[in-house]
C-alpha cells in the first residue's frame, strides 16, 4: 500500500504545476493511512490526555483540566438536556472546557474524525445518519463502559451505576462478551398508540383479542372513522407493535430465533397467524385511505387529527407530535392485542428498550470525561429533567418520583408496570439495520400493508431476505 | 406535422405536478392578454395558454410556501390549503433567531462571492484556452474538466476532509471559497468552452493581427464578447454555491462560520423530528428571497448582455 | 508565436488546473483506490481485497435495480426537460406576433416569463423535495385535493407509496425544478442568434414551426447537447440522490419495495449507513462509468459540423 501511494505521487509529481502543493499536502495522506494500519497494534495511546487522579468525587479518575468534546444528534429529543448536563460537568470540573457539537449529520460529521483517529470524547450515535454499531464494534473503535457501570451512582455512592439502571439496558450495550459498549440513554415503550378520547367515544375500550378488534375496527369504521393507521413510508413502524403481538401470541423464543436468523423462523404458525391478521385489517378496509403515502408526520397528523384511531409508534410521538395533538386528546399506549386465551404470554406483553445511544470511542483523548458525563446524565436530577422537558424516559431505572408526568409518559409508565416480566425486547432493528427497515420493513411489511401481497407472498420474501443476511459474509452476526 | 415533435412535450406535463389549487393563483395574474389578430392568432393564444399554465404551476408551491410560513404547525397539517389566520412572525423570528440566519448570511454572502468571482476568472481562462487553441492533451484535459461533472461528491468527502486539514485550511472561509472553485469548475468550464465556441474567431484573429498579445486578445476582446455567457454561467454558480450544503457540512463545522445552507438544512432535518415546519418554511423563505431578487436584478444584466452580444 | 502560444496555454491552465487537480481529482483517485479495500469508512484500518466488491457488485440485485433505474432517468428526463425547454424559449424569444417591423419577437410578458420559470432554480432542492411532499401527501395534499375538489374522489392514487408511480412522480419533480434553468440557457442562445437569419426565413414564407427547426435548433445545436448532457448527469447525479431520499418510502428513500432506488442514493446507504465506504465507492465507480459513457453517447450522436456566423 506504502508504495502504491509513492508511486502515484511520482506520477503526479512530474507535472510540475502541482508539485509544490502535492509535497505539501498531498503524500501524508495515504501515508497516514499506512501508519495508522501498522501502528494499530500500538494501543492508539497518542495524544491522550493524562489521567487525573480518583477520589471520592471524581471515580473515574478524570482529568479536571482537560477539555472535553461531546458530539450530540440533535433530533427529537433536542440539545437543551445536554447542555444543562454539560454544565453540571464544567462546574464539577471548573478548569475543564466542554466543546458541544449537535449535529444532524452524524457520520457525515464524523467519519473523517473516526478516519483520522481523532474522534471526540462522546457521541450520541442517533437519527437518519447513525453510525453502524456493529461495524464500529466490530472494528474495536469503542471504548468498553465498564469503568462506568462499576464506578458509584452520584445519587447513592454505595450503589453502582449499573445497578441503577433499567433491565436491558446493559444487555444492549453488549455484542458478544461481557464488554458494554453502547449506553442507551432514553427508555423507549413501544406499542399501540391511540386517543383515550376517541376510543371513549366510541363506547369502547382496549381489545384484548383479535375479534374484540375487528369490532372496535368496525364500530369506529361505522362512525367513518378509519380504525388504523401506521408512517407508510417507514412501514418498519409496523413492527412496534406487531412484534409484540408475535412474542405475545408464539412466545419469546419466536422473536428469538428471528434475531438468531435461525432458518425457517418466519415460518412459525404465531408469525402467520399475526400476519394474517394484521391482513384482515387491510382486507376489510380499517386502515386510513391513502396511509402508504404518509410519512410518520403526516400519519401522525392524521392520527392526532382524529381520523384514525389507533397507529404502531414508540413513545418519543408524544413529543413529536405535541404541535398537533389537541390538549384533550388523553394519549395512551397499550401493548398489542393478542390472538385469543390460547397465546403463550399474557395481555400487558409490551416492547421497551433503550434508545438514543451514547458512545465513547476508543481512540477519544479524554475517555473518562465522556464516561463521568454520562455518569452525570444518569444523576436523578438529570433524568428528571430529560423526562420533564422532552417526556421522555431515561435509562436510570424509577427517576419519575416527584414530577408530574405527561398522559402519554404517564400511560407508559402503567403498561410498562402491567407488564412486569413480560417486557420482549427484539434486536433486529440494532443488529441488522438495513435487514429490519429497509428488506423487512419496507420491502416485506410495507408491500403487505399496502394490500399489494399475501402474508404467504410477505412471509416467503422475508425469509430470503433473513436467510441472505444470515450468509453475508459483509454482515457481522449477533446471537441470543 | 413537424410540430408534434415539439408540443407534446409541452402538453404532456402540465397536468401532474404541484397541481394549482384554488387558492392564491389570482394574485399573480400574468401579463394582460391582448386580442390577438391576424395571422397566428390561434396559435399565439394557444402558446400563451401553456405558458401561463407552466407558470401558476411554477408559482403556485413557492408562494404557498410562503403563505405556509405565516401559519402554525396544526394549522399546515390540519388546513394545508387555506390562508394562515392571522400572520404568525414568530416563525419568523423563530427561524431568525435560532437557526442564526443572520450570522450565516454574512459568512454565505463572503463565500460565494469571492468563490464566484474566482470561478468565473478561472472557469473562462481554462474554457477559453480548450476552446480556441488546439495542443496535445486538449481533449484529455477537457475530459478531465468535464468527468468532475459526473463523479459523485459524497464519495471525495473523505479524503478531501485530509487534503484540507493538511494544508491547514480546514473550518477556515478561505479554504471553503477554494474548494467551492474547483468544484464549480467542471460546469463553467464546460458551459464556457461551448460558448466561447460559438464566438466568431475574426475579431479575435484582428485583434492578435494588431499585436495583442494572447492574455490581452483574451482579457480586452474575448472576455467582454463572453459577457452573456458569463453571466448566465455566473447564475447558475451563485445558485449551486448558495444552495451547496455537502461540502461546507464536512468542511467547515466551526458554529460562527456556518453558510446559510447549513443552516437551512439543519432547519430541515429537525422538522422531522421536532415538527417545526413554520419554523422551516419561514426560514426558507427567508433563504429564498434574497436569491429570487439578486435573480431579478441579473435578469435584466442578461438582457443587457445578450443585446448587446447580437448587435456585434 | 508557437512559444508565445503554449506560455500562453500553460499560463492560463496553471491555476484552474492545479485548483482542480488538488481538490477533485486527487480525492476521487484515493477513493477509486478504496473501492480495492474492505474499508468501513468508519476506521482507518482497512486491507486490499483486489476486486472483491467488483464482483460483489455484479451479483447484487439491488445495485442492477439501481442502475435501470438511473438509465431510465438518463434516457427520460433530458428528452422531457430539453424538449419542453425548447418549447418555451422558442415561444418566448421567437413565438410572439409580430410587431412594429420587427421580424421576429418574443411573446408580450416574455421577461416576466423568463424570471417566474426560473424561480424553482432558487430553491435548494432539499427544499423542492420537502415541498412536493406536501402535494403528494395522498390523505390532504395538493393533488388529491384537487382530484376531489374536481369530482375525481374516487381516483386518489397513493402517489409515493404506490411502486408503479413513485419512479414517475420522482421525474416529475426533477423535470418541474430543472425546465427554468433550460429555458434561461436556451434564451440565451436564441437571442444570439442574428435576426437576419429569421427575416430572410420568413421572406421565403416559412412558418414558425419551419424556422423552429430549419434555423434555431440548427443554430442552437451546442448549446442543446451542452444542456443535454448537463441533464443527463443531474438525472444521474446529485439532484436524482437528493429527491429520493427525501421524498421516498423507506429508512433512507428508494422504496416501495426499491421501486425508486437510484446509484447516487446506494452509494450514500452503503457508504453512511451501513459502513460499507468500500463497497459504496464500488458503486460510485459504475455510476462515473455510466455517466461518462452517457456523455460519450450524446457526444457521439450530436456530432456536428460547427456553424460559423
Amino acid at each position: 500500500m506504502g508504495s502504491t501511494s509513492a508511486q502515484t505521487n511520482e506520477g503526479l509529481g512530474r507535472r510540475d504545476l502541482i508539485k509544490r502543493s502535492a509535497a505539501i499536502g498531498l503524500i501524508s495522506v495515504p501515508t497516514m493511512g499506512f501508519l495508522s494500519a501498522c501502528a494499530s497494534s500500538d494501543s492508539g495511546g497518542n495524544g491522550k490526555v493524562e489521567k487525573g487522579t480518583k477520589s471520592d468525587k471524581n471515580p473515574l479518575g478524570v482529568n479536571e483540566s482537560a477539555p472535553l468534546d461531546f458530539v450530540l444528534f440533535d433530533g427529537g429529543f433536542g440539545q437543551q438536556y445536554a447542555k444543562d448536563a454539560i454544565k453540571v460537568y464544567e462546574t464539577n470540573y471548573p478548569k475543564a472546557t466542554v466543546k458541544f457539537t449537535p449535529t444532524q449529520k452524524i457520520t457525515t460529521t464524523l467519519q473523517p474524525r473516526f478516519n483520522g483517529g481523532t474522534p471526540p470524547d462522546l457521541i450520541d450515535n442517533s437519527g437518519a445518519e447513525q453510525m453502524d454499531m456493529g461495524v464500529l464494534v466490530g472494528q474495536k473503535q469503542l471504548a468498553d463502559l465498564t469503568p462506568l457501570l462499576d464506578a458509584p451512582s452520584i445519587d447513592d455512592p454505595s450503589k453502582k451505576v449499573r445497578d441503577t439502571l433499567r433491565p436491558g439496558i446493559v444487555e444492549m450495550g453488549q455484542f458478544d462478551g461481557e464488554q458494554c459498549w453502547i449506553l442507551n440513554y432514553a427508555y423507549t415503550v413501544y406499542g399501540v398508540w391511540y386517543s383515550q378520547k376517541l376510543l371513549d367515544s366510541l363506547d369502547a375500550k382496549y381489545p384484548e383479542t383479535w375479534d374484540e378488534m375487528l369490532a372496535v375496527c368496525e364500530k369506529a369504521k361505522k362512525k367513518g372513522i378509519a380504525a388504523w393507521t401506521y408512517a407508510g413510508k417507514h412501514p418498519y413502524y409496523v413492527p412496534f407493535s406487531l412484534y409484540p403481538m408475535i412474542g405475545k401470541v408464539g412466545g419469546r423464543e419466536v422473536l428469538d430465533a428471528i434475531d438468531n436468523l435461525e432458518p425457517k423462523a418466519w415460518e412459525h404458525p404465531a408469525v402467520k397467524a399475526c400476519f394474517e391478521a394484521y391482513y384482515e385489517l387491510v382486507q376489510k378496509g380499517y386502515i386510513l385511505k391513502g396511509t402508504p403515502g404518509l410519512d410518520h408526520i403526516q400519519s401522525q397528523t392524521a392520527w392526532t387529527e382524529g381520523k384514525a384511531l389507533f397507529i404502531p409508534n414508540g413513545s418519543w410521538v408524544e413529543n413529536e407530535a405535541a404541535k398537533t395533538m389537541p390538549a384533550d386528546f388523553g394519549l395512551a399506549v397499550s401493548g398489542p392485542t393478542g390472538l385469543d386465551a390460547s397465546d403463550k404470554m399474557p395481555f400487558g406483553t409490551i416492547w421497551a428498550a433503550g434508545g438514543e445511544p451514547f458512545i465513547v470511542p476508543a481512540k477519544a483523548k479524554n475517555a473518562e470525561g465522556g464516561m463521568e458525563q454520562l455518569r452525570i446524565m444518569l444523576s436523578e436530577a438529570s433524568s428528571k429533567n430529560f423526562t420533564q422537558s422532552v417526556k421522555s424516559l431515561t435509562a436510570l431505572n424509577g427517576g419519575t418520583d416527584g414530577i408530574e408526568l405527561s398522559p402519554g409518559l404517564k400511560s407508559g409508565v402503567a403498561a410498562l408496570e402491567k407488564a412486569g416480566q413480560n417486557v420482549v425486547n427484539p434486536r433486529l432493528q440494532d443488529w441488522y439495520v438495513a435487514l429490519q427497515k429497509e428488506k423487512i420493513g419496507v420491502a416485506g411489511i410495507g408491500e403487505m400493508m399496502a394490500g399489494r401481497a399475501t402474508p404467504a407472498e410477505t412471509i416467503k420474501k422475508i425469509q430470503k431476505f433473513a436467510d441472505e443476511a444470515a450468509k453475508d459474509s459483509s454482515i457481522k452476526h449477533y446471537k441470543h | 406535422m413537424k410540430t408534434t415533435d415539439t408540443t407534446p412535450a409541452g402538453v404532456e406535463n402540465p397536468g401532474s405536478p404541484a397541481g394549482p389549487g384554488p387558492v392564491i393563483t389570482k394574485t399573480k395574474a400574468p401579463a394582460p392578454r391582448k386580442e390577438p389578430k391576424g395571422e397566428g392568432a390561434t396559435l399565439n393564444v394557444f402558446s400563451h395558454g401553456i405558458l401561463i399554465l407552466w407558470a401558476i404551476m411554477v408559482v403556485m408551491p413557492l408562494l404557498w410556501a410562503v403563505m405556509t410560513s405565516f401559519k402554525t404547525d396544526r394549522a399546515i397539517f390540519t388546513s394545508p390549503w387555506s390562508l394562515p389566520d392571522r400572520l404568525h412572525f414568530e416563525n419568523w423570528s423563530r427561524a431568525w433567531t435560532e437557526a442564526h440566519m443572520s450570522d450565516y448570511f454574512l459568512n454565505t454572502l463572503l463565500v460565494v462571492g469571492c468563490s464566484l468571482i474566482g470561478t468565473l476568472l478561472f472557469g473562462s481562462m481554462a474554457a477559453y484556452v480548450l476552446a480556441r487553441f488546439e495542443f496535445p492533451g486538449n481533449r484529455f484535459i477537457y475530459f478531465l474538466f468535464i468527468g468532475g461533472m459526473s463523479f459523485p461528491i459524497i464519495l471525495a468527502l473523505v479524503p478531501l476532509f485530509y487534503v484540507m486539514q493538511n494544508m491547514a485550511l480546514l473550518n477556515t472561509l478561505h479554504g471553503l471559497i477554494l474548494v467551492y472553485i474547483a468544484y464549480s469548475l467542471p460546469f463553467t468550464v464546460f458551459f464556457l468552452t461551448a460558448f466561447f465556441r460559438t464566438l466568431p474567431t475574426s475579431v479575435a484573429e484582428a485583434a492578435f493581427v494588431d499585436g495583442a498579445s494572447h492574455t490581452r486578445t483574451f482579457f480586452q476582446v474575448m472576455l467582454p464578447m463572453a459577457k452573456p455567457g458569463l453571466i448566465s454561467v455566473g447564475i447558475f454558480n451563485f445558485l449551486g454555491q448558495w444552495n451547496q450544503y455537502l461540502l461546507p457540512t464536512v468542511l467547515n463545522t466551526e458554529p460562527e462560520r456556518k453558510v446559510l445552507s447549513q443552516g437551512l438544512v439543519q432547519l430541515a432535518v429537525s422538522q422531522g423530528y421536532k415538527g417545526d415546519w413554520s419554523g422551516l418554511f419561514a426560514g426558507l423563505v427567508m433563504a429564498m428571497l434574497p436569491v429570487l431578487a439578486a435573480y431579478v436584478i441579473f435578469q435584466r444584466q442578461v438582457v443587457a448582455g445578450l443585446t448587446a452580444g447580437a448587435v456585434k | 508565436m508557437q512559444h508565445g502560444k503554449y506560455r500562453f496555454i500553460v499560463g492560463f491552465l496553471a491555476a484552474p488546473l492545479a485548483l482542480y487537480a488538488l481538490f477533485v481529482i486527487w480525492p476521487f483517485i484515493q477513493s477509486i483506490y478504496y473501492s480495492f479495500t474492505d474499508w468501513t469508512g468508519l476506521s482507518p484500518e482497512f486491507g486490499m481485497i483486489g476486486f472483491g466488491n467488483y464482483s460483489r457488485m455484479l451479483d447484487d440485485e439491488i445495485f442492477w435495480k439501481s442502475l435501470q433505474h438511473s438509465l431510465t432517468f438518463a434516457v427520460v428526463l433530458p428528452l422531457v426537460t430539453v424538449g419542453l425547454a425548447l418549447f418555451f424559449a422558442f415561444m418566448l424569444n421567437v413565438g410572439g406576433r409580430r410587431r412594429k417591423g420587427a421580424a421576429v419577437a418574443g411573446v408580450r410578458g416574455s421577461s416576466f416569463y423568463k424570471i417566474v420559470y426560473f424561480f424553482p432554480q432558487v430553491l435548494s432542492i432539499a427544499i423542492v423535495a420537502l415541498l412536493f411532499q406536501f402535494a403528494y401527501n395522498p390523505n390532504s395534499g395538493a393533488i388529491n385535493s384537487v382530484l376531489k375538489g374536481v369530482g375525481l374522489g374516487s381516483v386518489q392514487p397513493d402517489w409515493l407509496g404506490d411502486p408503479d408511480l413513485a419512479l414517475i412522480c420522482v421525474m416529475v419533480v426533477l423535470v418541474w425544478s430543472t425546465v427554468g434553468f433550460f429555458v434561461v440557457l436556451f434564451s440565451a442562445g436564441m437571442a444570439s442568434i442574428p435576426r437576419d437569419f429569421y427575416e430572410a426565413a420568413l421572406l421565403d414564407g416559412a412558418n414558425r414551426f419551419t424556422t423552429f427547426f430549419r434555423i434555431t435548433l440548427p443554430l442552437l445545436w451546442d448549446t442543446v447537447q451542452s444542456g443535454w448532457i448537463y441533464m443527463g448527469i443531474l438525472a444521474l447525479g446529485a439532484e436524482s440522490f437528493a429527491v429520493v431520499q427525501i421524498m421516498t418510502v423507506g429508512p433512507s428513500g428508494g422504496g416501495p419495495d426499491y421501486s425508486t432506488i437510484v446509484l447516487p442514493l446506494y452509494v450514500y446507504q452503503k457508504a453512511f449507513r451501513d459502513g460499507q465506504a468500500a463497497y459504496a465507492t464500488t458503486i460510485g465507480v459504475a455510476l462515473l462509468l455510466v455517466t461518462l459513457a452517457f456523455a460519450a453517447v450524446v457526444m457521439k450522436l450530436g456530432r456536428r459540423e460547427r456553424l460559423e456566423f
